[in-house]
């Protein structure tokens, strides 16, 4: 049995497989992840994993990270893979398919992949804002005052939200609250702003099919919208969107 | 008495050094100073904004700091658009300007006037300038072979390509001891094992890295730099007798597009996997990019730049996933 952990910013994912099937699939806040169940001895960090509960066949040499943390924190005895490989393995796996464009937005990440025969060919992240990610949407969905999956019902008569720091984003917001505007218009205009960021991304990257993976694939009005706004025969949301990286550590030749 | 005159960036120091005088790159010290990062924050506390270029806060603070510079040469055209601001900040410190151009459209007439003008302010003949220039021209070409040892011998690191280079535009103050120290070094390099034949060879492009370990990160993740993009403008690569061509043919303060010729040249000669093109935080420069990823055809990493220090998590993350993917 392969084990995946996948080291977020927001979210520590942990999947395993066994005969290349989903096995188990477990998420834990990153903050209580790594106040509970982590311990740095000598830069590594060396995880509980009796007390996280994996399956008993896992053995930490079956273990492959990645993640945002994985240039700082090398698990003990485990391997690690860049995420850009985690993601493309995993989508592969997941969609059984080598060529297409990946998308996969995250709690800080946005990264767009082209793979071509089952390989990254080209990539583009976010680099220094982090305003096309997950956590802006909960940013947002917070001063909204609407859970995330009310928020990613609208996409329909989006407010203009202009400003460029996230931060800032949020009084923007406020002032269009004020200014009366309704509810559903807000949340479109929220999800609207991720479009607009990434679409200058996707579009140098670009293929007939896009997978879209990370916790934001599951925002509805984000897919609608993706399908409107860019020109795609095809757009796949894996079954497990937010695992895709956990999952493709397993697949590594490493692993 | 010989003077210290500051640089802005590569300018005909023929000129000063013809004049008795000393042209020091001030990019160079500011990089170089172990508290670099503290001379961006005393350009913040003087009122620089946030969001510009690490770089020209850098360089305010640093000529502040350095009470040998009252004098320097800002180049208004062919740089940085930020360097007017940076030059009237300094005026009201007290500091001497003088302002030099590279004409946009590469005429060598307005070139000429702008080395006339220099000549003039600093008191030197165009005689003593080009005995100057037949006599840098030697210490160049140790370091073109220096270069050469990099891509074609494969025995210098991507750093060392680097600082011989970025130190053209000064010779670290003294020509003469720098020509010594390159010819050691060159002697040393020649003994040196050749890096692996499986190494991942890389091109750099853009203005020098504010990153203070990427050419070693690359290193230990056998992957190295063989061509230094401007920094190797700035050791003239390009030779002619005639200084104005010898300015006219250094491509960095120009249009991009001559930069493209000379960058895909390279990539043929050099055996180039793919490109790395630095770009800093806030720098007109960024918007380059789209240009080179068009013209370019090999993968392109861009990488940006803000403060002085080593690479953050996020960029070392995006160093590995390029790299695999060249693998």
């Amino acid at each position: 049995m392969k084990c995946g952990i996948d080291l977020g910013s927001r979210y520590v994912k942990i999947v395993c497989i066994q005969d290349k099937t989903v096995a188990f699939t477990q998420k834990y806040s990153t903050i209580e992840f790594y106040r509970h169940y982590g311990k740095l001895i000598n830069h590594e960090l060396n995880i509980d994993f009796g007390k996280l509960g994996l399956p008993a066949e896992v053995s930490p040499q079956n273990i492959t990270s990645t993640g945002y943390g994985r240039n700082t924190l090398k698990i003990h005895d485990a391997n690690m893979i860049s995420e850009l490989k985690a993601h493309t393995l995993g989508a592969c796996f997941q969609t059984g398919l080598t060529d297409f464009t990946l998308l996969d937005l995250g709690g800080q990440d946005s990264k767009v992949i082209k793979v071509r025969q089952g390989k990254m060919v080209d990539f583009q992240t976010n680099d220094k804002c982090a305003a096309s990610s997950g956590r802006f949407l909960e940013n947002m969905a917070h001063v909204l005052d609407v859970d995330l999956t009310e928020l990613s019902q609208h996409y329909e008569h989006p407010v203009d939200i202009s400003t460029t720091c996230a931060i800032f984003a949020e009084s923007e917001l406020i002032g269009k609250v004020i200014e009366g505007h309704p509810l559903d218009q807000l949340c479109a205009g929220v999800n609207y702003s991720i479009i607009k960021r990434i679409k200058p991304m996707l579009q140098s990257l670009m293929s007939p099919i896009l997978v879209f993976t990370g916790g934001v694939a599951k925002n509805q009005a984000i897919q609608t919208l993706l399908k409107q706004e860019l020109a795609i025969e095809e757009l796949i949301i894996p079954p497990h969107p937010q695992y895709n990286g956990a999952i493709g550590c397993c697949f590594s030749v490493d692993s | 008495m010989k003077k210290y005159i500051g640089l802005t960036t590569t300018v005909p120091i023929e000129v000063l050094f013809a004049a008795g005088d000393i042209p020091v790159d001030i990019n160079n010290i500011f990089i170089n100073d172990q508290d670099a990062s503290k001379r961006v924050e005393e350009a913040e506390l003087a009122g620089y904004p946030r969001n510009v270029c690490g770089w020209i806060k850098g360089l305010y603070a640093t000529v502040l700091q350095k009470e040998k510079i009252k004098k320097v040469i800002a180049v208004t055209q062919g740089d940085c658009s930020n360097t007017h601001a940076l030059m009237e900040t300094w005026q009201l410190k007290g500091i001497e300007i003088i302002p030099f151009d590279f004409p946009y459209n590469r005429d060598p007439d307005l070139l000429k006037m702008q080395i006339d003008k220099l000549i003039t302010h600093f008191n030197t003949t165009w005689k003593k300038v080009l005995e100057t220039k037949n006599e840098l021209d030697k210490i160049r070409s140790l370091v073109h072979e220096i270069d050469r040892l990099t891509w074609e011998t494969n025995q210098v690191s991507g750093f060392h390509n680097h600082l011989y280079q970025v130190s053209c535009s000064d010779f670290n103050h003294n020509p003469q001891t720098f020509k010594t120290q390159a010819q050691s070094f060159i002697e040393k390099a020649k003994a040196q094992q050749p890096y692996p034949n499986d190494e991942i060879r890389l091109g750099f492009i853009g203005v020098p890295p504010i990153i203070s370990n990427l050419y070693e990160y690359l290193e230990k993740k056998d992957a190295r730099v063989i061509f230094n993009e401007v920094q190797r403008q700035f050791s003239m690569p390009n030779k002619t007798d005639d200084i104005i061509e010898q300015y006219r043919l250094y491509t960095y303060p120009y249009d991009v597009f001559a930069r493209i010729e000379d960058i895909q040249q390279e990539i043929k000669r050099r055996n180039i996997h793919g490109i790395i093109h630095y770009a800093q935080s806030f720098c007109f420069r960024q918007i380059e990019d789209l240009i080179f990823r068009q013209k370019l055809n090999v993968p392109i990493l861009t990488l940006e730049g803000d403060k002085p220090g080593p690479l953050d998590a996020r960029s070392t993350m995006r160093i590995d996933s390029f790299l695999e993917m060249l693998r």
